[in-house]
């Protein structure tokens, strides 16, 4: 019977140079594809900017209050089920609150009173700017 | 083809000759994966920042980051001067009120001219052909009706809506023409004229800056002033593309290719607005009636590449939002704009036939007319 291990050793140990090159190349194309071709627009991360900084960036695969210090108070937002949304403002209008779950890719939240954005960030962002 | 077989090395050297290519192999394998993600890394600079009392967001594309920055951050400057002088009501210090707060106030007093800058004689006057041409919809001379609704503050809260001095506001009839501008001295012939450049200088800005950044040889930018976009060549290989906000949901609701040159706007009634026993009660003024237009949720504007892109970009979405249903098409010809989108109150799209060529919609089930 075949006894693979044994072949695969000698399998290892009979490759030459230019096998290994191939076996490299092919590495290389494979990971060159899957960074090419493996993207969804799945969001999955929610980028907290405050002012004209990121303040921070968390993966929505999390249960989690963020609280965050801006301008006029500090605003909750709530990490739940891959989706984000500020749970809680200072501002009077709660425009923000109001906005409620964020869940796909390219979805943004901001109170512009406390200088505050949420912005969902998947593989692939649908556009470069939006227009309100 | 001969690979080297080590034959005529000791054995012993060999097995570490072979560990030694492999190790090779392995180290020019990494540096390979390096390489491709550092080409994989576009040249795109993006800056976001609170100014203008609104959010601005710059991306600037085949620049070196360092320059990127430093053109945005000249932007983001131009923008602050610009709107300490056009603010229609908050002074620059407690005893230096801004150009337009001191212009105002001379127009309150009476008819004696006052010394204005080049730059704001020209603006007015410009705003002036606008408004005329708008047939007085678009009327930034309304400043003292928009005060009363309580849409010259930072925060918007519910007012007490008094009927008789929206009346009396509206008998006074401000209007851009009432304004005389001569050498660069601005009086107005009624009193009641107020300047709220609102509708206007976000557009400007945005001329302003893709003059600047067209000047420093940039070739490829997006910017985008409190929802208002112009945009200079393209984004890589791929045009800009731009997202359209849904009045009524937290997404964009299309997308569209912004190409070299061209400009968005959107008036929406979802910005700025109170609620009053139930009643949306929203910033863009009917200036015929003095009260908040009811009728419309958004209107969204497409403009093609001309001298005042930007400005008409702000400036023409206004008084498509303001006529009625049946007269916008007619609004929006007046300004020569054929790509247009309205969503009126019941959420119905209507949008002109060159528009739905170039919008992608998110929602795929999505229900829309077509205007011819």
């Amino acid at each position: 019977m075949l006894n693979l291990p044994h072949n695969l050793k000698h399998a290892i140990k009979t490759l030459r140079l230019g096998d290994w090159l191939i076996v490299a190349g092919s590495i290389i194309v494979i990971i060159y594809l899957f960074q090419t071709l493996w993207s969804s627009e799945h969001a999955t991360k929610v980028q907290i900017r405050l002012g004209d900084k990121i303040y921070a960036t968390y993966t929505l695969n999390q249960q989690r209050d963020v609280h965050v210090h801006g301008p006029i108070g500090t605003a909750v937002i709530n990490i739940a089920q891959g989706r984000a949304r500020f749970s809680k403002s200072p501002c009077h209008n709660q425009y923000c609150v109001h906005q409620g779950w964020l869940t796909r890719a390219g979805q943004a939240a901001i109170c512009l009173p406390n200088q505050i954005s949420l912005e969902l960030i998947g593989e692939n962002k649908p556009y470069d700017s939006l227009n309100y | 083809m001969i690979y080297p077989r080590f034959h005529y090395i000791p054995s012993r050297l060999r097995s570490r000759l072979r560990l030694l290519t492999t190790l090779l192999l392995l180290a020019l394998l990494g540096l390979a994966i390096f390489g491709l993600n550092a080409y994989n890394k576009e040249p795109l600079y993006h800056s976001q920042s609170y100014v203008f009392g609104t959010l601005v967001d710059i991306s600037i594309y085949g620049e070196p980051d360092e320059r990127a920055r430093l053109l945005s951050n000249q932007i983001l400057q131009d923008f602050q001067s610009l709107h300490h002088q056009l603010h229609a009501w908050k002074p620059i210090s407690e005893n230096q009120p801004s150009e337009l707060g001191a212009l105002n106030h001379a127009f309150s007093q009476g008819k004696t001219p006052v010394s204005i800058s080049p730059q704001l004689a020209e603006m007015l006057t410009d705003a002036t052909n606008f408004s005329v041409k708008s047939h007085g919809l678009f009327n930034p001379a309304i400043g003292h009706l928009i005060s009363t609704w309580g849409f010259q503050r930072d925060e918007f809260s519910v007012v007490n809506i008094d009927d008789d001095k929206i009346k009396a506001l509206v008998k006074n009839k401000p209007s851009m023409t009432d304004i005389v501008i001569k050498n660069n001295k601005a009086y107005s012939n009624n009193v009641s004229v107020k300047l709220d450049l609102g509708g206007y200088a976000k557009g400007y800005a945005l001329d302003m800056a893709a003059d600047y950044l067209r000047k420093q040889q940039v070739k490829n930018a997006l910017i985008n002033i409190g929802g208002n976009i112009i945009a200079l060549g393209q984004h890589g290989k791929k045009p800009w593309r731009v997202g359209i906000q849904h009045p009524r949901q937290p997404s964009a609701i299309a997308t569209l290719d912004l190409p070299d040159g061209w400009a968005i706007g959107t008036s929406g009634d979802y910005q700025r607005y109170f609620t009053q026993n139930g009643k949306r009660y929203c910033h863009i003024i009917d200036p015929r009636t003095g009260y908040p237009v009811e009728h419309t949720q958004a209107v969204t504007v497409l403009i093609s590449p001309q001298t005042h892109t930007g400005v008409l970009s702000d400036v023409a979405s206004k008084p498509i939002f303001i006529e009625t249903a049946e007269n916008k098409a007619q609004a929006a010809a007046t300004f020569g704009v054929k790509n247009w989108m309205v969503i009126d109150q019941k959420s119905n799209i209507l949008v002109s036939k060159a528009m739905a060529q170039k919008l992608h919609w998110l929602d795929t089930n999505v229900k829309f007319a077509t205007q011819p």
